[in-house]
């Protein structure tokens, strides 16, 4: 079909006018800068990032077949329970990776506790579970209490200081029901669940700081909307300019 | 009247300070003081859309081309500052971090197409709605009523999301069941709607933004000042935010910061917070391109956002209004992942437990200490984000129903009372329908109203694109066009709503990565386009005096 034979015919890509050709460039050149902008950044940060693990990765890796083995030492103990407790911190994680991990990091704790102190211990943990179901509010003083002996204990068990924010966090997930044991589940489980969390697409795209941000972070977030109003403006002046040029009243 | 000022103080001021301390909880007590704060502005809303209501068909659709490039701009950014932006996309950052950022830049980098491809044409073209466009320049009644249900179903779609974050605010501000506050909510904004027309919505718009934006930063500038950081701009000082999180916050940096319920401000290393498609968020690459890409030809095929360049006098003014309109939006694009990286740290105690993700704007700013009657601003300006869009999605789909549907295919003998009674009832039906898909809470807000994105991408914007730009573009290509971009789209969202439901379908799997309910027309809108070239070239030409309108009054 040639709809261009009686002379009534529009094309963006075949102007036929002044303006239409001014146009047409402009907005390729528009299109193409805002096109490079978006997916060509993305596109780099995609090509060049590495998997980084975090150090939390590199202790799991170094214990985890002796703990695999059930043939750990107490150190690898402790390192296995803080590299557990650093994935528990985080707050996004799968209901089910959760109860996995809860179980290898509650058996790692029950492990490091000396065997006469195990009953003892079994207990005030689930006297502690009863008391967090039993409150209305977190701030309640005796739940407050009970709490920081329990922060205080398992710092010392697990080898941190009772100022580790792992410390912090680490009564809140244990417990008293996956202790005893490290399932066959969770052994399966938990090497996928530890490279999940634990290890990052990376670059130095990534790890340059610019104004406190991520540089990556950075240009999508903030640099890309002054880009657009950038763009934007751009268009609109140099259309006022063309019309005044050539005498287009809208 | 100072007697009624002393009566009004004595019975606010009690009710506020009340107010004051009974809110302190996260989620779950009636709130005095924000419900006051609430029931003001949407009284105010009320009046100011009875002040201009509408008088005729013309004032309802195109608030009778009076408005400013200034105040369309304003317009533009309260009509698109929904629910999704004010409430959701903070809610995507939170949930997942990096991939939350194409949702940013999709519904951002989108009006840069929007204008260069469009805005000035569609001004020319000078048609009410978006299927008036249809129908004119693909010269079919048929394509006219079609793309009048496609501008229902999009306005359904996009409401559905809006109406979930109403009902959320409501539910925190008013403590009642979400159920309640959606059907409460809906009503409200239904009323408003209907007694001012687009007049009234285009005045109101301008000081849904002002509420907009004011509320949406100052417990920023708060949240900023208390935790140490750059204050002065938050949406740059955020970035320490996002770097702690990387690398994690000890508690002996934490110098006593500590939220509402006691905890410190620290947190382990997240740094798949801020790592891109980092694999601890299931997300990939790919999606993070598909759902940036399908948003942004969204965002040129919106009904309700096409159609606010029908409510300026000019073409230049229509461009004008959109550069405006951008940098409002971006004020409010560039504080929403502040809220984000700052609830991250602030709900990182395993304490805090599980939050809604939509309301974590919310309950960041309360987990931050911040005034309660602030945060109850806050919650009002996230009801009046929701309500400046639902308001411009029912007109548009009101103006689809009524004025496509009704009078140009139906009845064209009706008179404009007739046809304003037939928007009334539209916008009745739709926000009835609405609600009740609403109350399902099918996905987060910002997903919701993705999918209106992609039906859009899909369906209106090859139509708007090529019959703008290309005047080979014809009738039958424009329904081969829509054929292929409407099928990509019962695909997609058919496995979605199966996957809803726990039916698996062939390949369900396969098919629900590559065709996601958020994302599909980064497939759906080029095969669209492709399909709708491809007929029209070996199909009967466009009709010579489509060509001739379009050389002498678009592109001249």
């Amino acid at each position: 079909m040639d709809d261009s034979s009686n002379g009534y015919h529009i094309s963006f890509f075949k102007p036929t006018t002044p303006q239409a050709l001014a146009n047409r460039n402009m907005v390729l050149w528009l299109i193409s800068v805002w096109f490079i902008a978006i997916f060509g950044f993305q596109f780099l940060l995609w090509v060049i990032e590495k998997p980084t693990p975090q150090p939390a990765y590199l202790t799991f890796q170094n214990v985890w077949e002796n703990v695999e083995k059930d043939s750990p030492t107490s150190k690898e103990l402790q390192e296995f329970g803080q590299s557990t407790l650093s994935v528990l911190g985080k707050i996004a994680i799968a209901e089910d990776e959760k109860m996995a991990l809860d179980n290898a990091f509650s058996w790692s704790v029950y492990q490091l506790t000396t065997d006469s102190l195990r009953a003892d211990f079994l207990l005030k943990v689930q006297e502690f579970e009863k008391l967090k179901a039993d409150i209305e509010s977190i701030s309640d003083p005796g739940y407050i209490a009970e709490k920081q002996v329990l922060i205080t204990e398992m710092a010392s068990i697990l080898g941190l200081s009772v100022m580790d924010v792992r410390a912090k966090i680490a009564p809140l997930e244990l417990s008293s029901k996956a202790m005893k044991s490290m399932t066959g589940d969770t052994k399966i489980a938990l090497p996928g669940i530890m490279e999940k969390y634990l290890v990052h697409n990376q670059s130095f795209l990534t790890d340059w700081k610019f104004l406190g941000f991520p540089f990556h972070y950075f240009y999508t977030a903030v640099f890309l909307l002054i880009l657009f109003i950038g763009l934007c403006l751009l268009y609109c002046v140099k259309t006022d300019l063309l019309n005044a040029k050539l005498n287009i009243v809208d | 009247m100072k007697n009624i000022y002393t009566l009004v103080l004595a019975l606010f001021i009690p009710a506020l300070s009340q107010a004051a301390t009974a809110a302190s909880q996260l989620e779950g007590s009636f709130r005095l003081g924000p419900a006051i704060i609430l029931i003001s502005i949407l009284v105010l809303f009320v009046m100011v859309g009875i002040l201009f209501r509408a008088k005729d068909t013309t004032d309802f659709y195109a608030a009778g081309r009076g408005i400013s490039k200034v105040g369309s701009g304003m317009a533009i950014a309260s009509n698109w500052m929904s629910a999704a932006s004010f409430l959701g996309m903070a809610a995507l950052m939170y949930g997942s971090g990096y991939h939350g950022l194409a949702y940013v830049v999709g519904w951002t980098g989108g009006y840069v197409l929007l204008l260069i491809l469009m805005a000035g044409q569609i001004r020319k073209y000078g048609k009410y709605t978006a299927a008036d466009f249809i129908g004119d320049r693909y010269y079919s009644q048929t394509l006219r009523a079609v793309g009048a249900i496609i501008a229902i179903l999009i306005s359904i779609s996009y409401c559905v999301g809006q109406f979930g974050g109403i009902g959320l605010m409501f539910k925190w501000v008013l403590g009642i069941e979400y159920s309640w506050a959606v059907i409460i909510g809906g009503s409200v904004v239904l009323t408003y709607t209907l007694i001012s027309g687009m007049l009234g919505v285009t005045k109101n718009m301008q000081i849904q933004y002002v509420i907009i934006i004011i509320s949406f930063i100052i417990p920023l500038f708060i949240l900023s000042y208390k935790f140490d950081y750059f204050w002065i701009l938050p949406q740059i000082g955020y970035g320490s935010v996002v770097s702690d999180a990387v690398a994690g916050i000890p508690l002996n940096d934490a110098n006593q910061l500590i939220n509402s319920l006691g905890h410190d401000f620290a947190v382990v290393p997240i740094p798949e917070y801020a790592m891109p498609w980092d694999p601890a968020t299931g997300k990939t690459f790919f999606q993070w391109i598909a759902i940036a890409f399908s948003l942004m030809i969204g965002t040129a095929g919106l009904p309700h956002v096409i159609q606010r360049f029908y409510v300026v006098p000019k073409a230049r003014d229509a461009r004008w209004s959109v550069v405006w309109g951008l940098f409002f939006i971006c004020i409010l694009y560039w504080s929403a992942p502040a809220y984000a990286a700052f609830g991250k740290i602030l709900s990182a105690n395993p304490e805090v437990g599980q939050l809604s993700k939509d309301a974590i704007v919310v309950y960041t700013a309360q987990l931050g200490s911040v005034h309660p009657l602030i945060v109850g601003f806050l919650a009002a300006g996230g009801v009046s984000a929701a309500f400046s869009t639902v308001s411009g999605l029912l007109v548009a789909g009101a103006s689809a129903f009524s004025h496509d549907l009704y009078v140009k295919v139906i009845n064209p003998q009706a008179s404009p009372e007739r046809q304003l009674l037939f928007a009334r009832f539209g916008t009745v039906l739709m926000a009835i329908i609405v609600s009740v898909i609403a109350l399902f809470k099918l996905a987060l807000i910002g997903q919701l109203v993705a999918v209106a994105f992609s039906l859009a991408g899909c369906t209106i914007f090859p139509l708007f694109l090529l019959g703008i730009w290309w005047s080979g573009s014809n009738k039958q290509g424009a329904i081969a066009g829509l054929i292929a971009g409407g099928l990509v789209t019962l695909v997609a969202l058919t496995y979605f709503i199966a996957g809803k439901v726990g039916a698996v379908l062939p390949a369900h799997e396969f098919v629900s990565y590559w065709l996601g309910a958020w994302y599909f027309a980064w497939f759906g809108a080029p095969l669209a386009i492709l399909v709708h070239i491809v007929v029209s070239l070996f199909t009967k030409e466009t009709p010579i005096e489509i060509r001739k309108f379009l050389i002498e009054k678009v592109h001249s």
